[in-house]
């Protein structure tokens, strides 16, 4: 998936997204929008030593172990800082304020051990028409010396701003997964999620977006209360099954509805396996996350 | 039952590098250790997805929400969820008790193959609220109305707020183990030389083994650590002599932080199974388990050191077997003190001694030093409590087996509370 006609932008330290935060929220309006183009720049970051203690913090706040392999959801967090800093420059077509993560998918090509050194590089490509307005797609990838070892794709929404001429055969609806189960399913765990989960998990990702952090600060966004980072749900079903996953796998995510902290939910089975799950709240009524894992766990 | 006992065979084992505490696994949970050590060990005997017959394991200090440790690790592993699991602590004898719990089985035929060991870490340990905060707590949790749950909490003084560490210290003599081991030194005239002669030798022997690659296919490098932290290959007898004394006081205190185990993390686990089961799935025997025994002392009333019980453990179980230590071709004793080493040996080579404690004819005899911990041992390796055993087992097994059929080796693990626990290998 690489884009190698791209010009590359090589950086020195990890992007602060704060920064960023505040030069996409400052430089938000007057952006063209769907009318843009994308950057043609891949941000590359070479020789980043995974940071111990903070992915122990990341095991812990998302339910997982402290392993000598590290969850394919933290190396989504080490390029987050990336992406913000992507979608936050001046070149970038769309206001960061009301960019929704919509879907992600991710793809293992072996495991990664916390002790290796790391080249990051993020892009943004496939600006498409969705029923509902705009998606683009933030891709990463890491790599230990040249070998690809993990690739993201980030993907999306905006609302309302659909590409001109975009025809009705373009128009994107499924975001990447098709849930396969249906009904409900079975039960697998019940998670009671803290009020201040936002915030534990802010620490440790370096997302720290105002409506997860609190529900003052989330109710200046439109939310009731705190939610729930999407990419936390999907750690946390993740590590659910990380005893059974294999060497290399993929895996794919779409944020359906976010949870309202503090929630009770429930993590659930399409199927007989763990390959298919689904986050819904206590009836199983709402869905908040559907995950599917490609081959039988 | 069958009318006779099956052999259990050690068919190899696995362990993480040992760290040093606050060191490379300062953020790593015993859960965490204890599941990779078991999903290496796994991988290395390719188990995925399998039953095994149990797996036994333990650590020494453990959180209350650990209280099914192993399960849990066996849960988070590779192995089919549907092996059981339980935890044995028996301090620093519980990876050696855990090994002859599960030979034990095998032997029985109630398990066809098991594995066994344990963790320690002396970074994460838990830490408890003081006794006056943990009953007010305990009040309020079972307080009717939130007047009664207030008048509980009322109850803490500024004094109960300062959390209690875990102390290594025996409950019921209030010294620590190394202040124990002070007094058993000078009562059996240990000399500095002879600590610092066997922690230098302990360091190269490992450095030695590290190098050579006998470790390659019993450890599994974690987080940032391929050897263990505490290994210094340069050290010298010149070097430690200039450290000075930590345990006991004044004129004549031998013991340093250089000839005695340091505090520890890391994990070790050991496979078993019966000749069939290490058959079927083609796993050559390494060493077969012999006998075991356990001894204990009465230090509490001064009549015993601290951890004197290996000394009367082994006679026993030599006589029990029809051996002598002559008959032994390599041993294996735990440093948890170079003086708790040569306290041992000095012990067994003293008349008074043999007569006297352990109702012999004469002394029990000399181990050749250079059958002694020939890949190192503690002081070198370091020594999460939990893990020493499992860490021993393996390598002795491997030592065996490289010696040949019918070597024998003997394993000593001395333990808090005056426990030692004792075992006898034969290589296949």
């Amino acid at each position: 998936m690489s884009r190698v006609d791209v010009d590359v932008e090589l950086l020195d330290r990890t992007p602060r997204v704060a920064t960023s935060f505040a030069t996409g929220v400052a430089t938000g309006p007057g952006r063209p929008g769907a009318r843009g183009e994308l950057p043609a720049r891949r941000l590359v970051l070479p020789g980043v030593r995974q940071d111990l203690p903070r992915l122990a913090g990341f095991c812990e706040v998302t339910g997982g172990l402290l392993a000598d392999t590290v969850p394919a959801t933290w190396l989504h967090v080490l390029t987050f800082p990336l992406q913000v800093r992507l979608m936050s420059a001046r070149d970038f077509p769309f206001p960061m304020l009301g960019m929704v993560h919509v879907g992600n998918r991710m793809r293992v090509h072996r495991p990664v051990r916390v002790s290796e050194e790391l080249t990051l590089s993020t892009w943004a490509e496939h600006l498409a028409p969705h029923r509902k307005g705009s998606t683009v797609d933030l891709v990463g990838e890491v790599r230990v010396a040249d070998e690809l070892v993990w690739e993201g794709r980030s993907t999306y929404l905006v609302r309302g701003d659909t590409p001109p001429g975009a025809t009705a055969e373009e128009v994107r609806t499924d975001l990447g997964v098709a849930a396969r189960a249906s009904g409900p399913g079975r039960q697998v765990a019940l998670w009671r999620l803290p009020a201040d989960l936002g915030r534990s998990y802010a620490r440790v990702a370096g997302d720290a977006n105002p409506i997860h952090l609190s529900a003052l600060s989330a109710k200046a966004f439109g939310f009731p209360r705190a939610i729930a980072h999407g990419m936390w749900t999907h750690a946390r079903a993740l590590a659910a099954v990380q005893p059974r996953l294999p060497q290399r796998y993929a895996v794919s995510a779409t944020f359906v509805k976010p949870i309202l902290l503090p929630s009770t939910v429930v993590l659930r089975t399409g199927g007989p396996g763990l390959e298919d799950l689904s986050v819904t709240d206590r009836e199983g009524s709402r869905t908040h996350l559907s995950m599917q894992v490609d081959g039988p766990l | 039952m069958p009318d006779q006992l099956t052999d259990a065979v050690i068919l190899g084992g696995n362990r993480i590098p040992f760290g040093k505490a606050g060191g490379a696994y300062a953020d790593a949970s015993n859960q965490a250790m204890l599941t990779s050590t078991l999903d290496g060990l796994v991988a290395r005997f390719g188990l995925a997805g399998e039953r095994v017959g149990e797996v036994a394991a333990g650590a020494v200090l453990k959180h209350a929400r650990d209280f099914n440790l192993t399960r849990e690790a066996v849960l988070g592993s590779a192995l089919a969820a549907t092996t059981p699991a339980y935890d044995l602590q028996q301090a620093c004898g519980t990876g050696l008790e855990t090994v002859i719990q599960v030979a034990n089985k095998i032997r029985l035929g109630q398990v066809d193959s098991g594995v066994a060991g344990g963790v320690d870490s002396a970074s994460d340990a838990p830490i408890a609220v003081g006794e006056g905060l943990r009953k007010a707590l305990l009040g309020a949790s079972r307080a009717r109305t939130p007047l009664a749950r207030a008048k509980a909490l009322a109850a803490v003084r500024p004094g109960d707020l300062a959390p209690e560490t875990p102390r290594n210290a025996e409950p019921r003599t209030g010294l620590s183990m190394g202040e124990h081991q002070a007094l058993t030194a000078r009562e059996w005239g240990i000399t500095r030389e002879a600590q610092d002669e066997l922690a230098a030798a302990s360091h190269h022997q490992l450095a030695a083994a590290w190098d050579s690659g006998f470790f390659d296919d019993l450890a599994t490098g974690f987080l940032r650590l391929s050897r263990d932290e505490g290994l210094r290959p340069d050290t010298s007898v010149d070097k430690l002599a200039g450290l000075s004394p930590v345990f006991g006081k004044g004129e004549g205190a031998t013991m340093t932080a250089g000839n005695s185990t340091p505090l520890s993390d890391g994990a070790a686990l050991v496979l078993l199974g019966s000749p069939q089961w290490a058959a079927e799935h083609r796993l050559p025997a390494l060493a077969r388990f012999v006998d075991a025994e356990v001894a204990a002392v009465d230090y509490v009333s001064g009549d015993e050191g601290l951890l004197m019980a290996p000394a009367y453990a082994v006679p026993r179980l030599l006589a029990r077997q029809g051996l002598t230590l002559d008959d032994i071709d390599r041993f294996e004793i735990h440093e948890a003190f170079a003086s708790t080493v040569l306290a041992t040996l000095a012990a067994w080579e003293s008349e008074e001694f043999c007569t006297g404690r352990l109702g012999l004819d004469g002394p029990l005899g000399t181990v050749d030093r250079s059958r002694l911990n020939v890949h190192g041992s503690s002081l070198a390796a370091g020594h999460p409590f939990a893990a020493t055993g499992g860490r021993i087992v393996a390598t002795l097994a491997k030592m065996l087996h490289d010696l040949g059929p019918g070597s024998r080796g003997l394993i000593s693990v001395c333990a808090a509370g005056g426990q030692g626990v004792v075992a006898i290998l034969e290589g296949c």
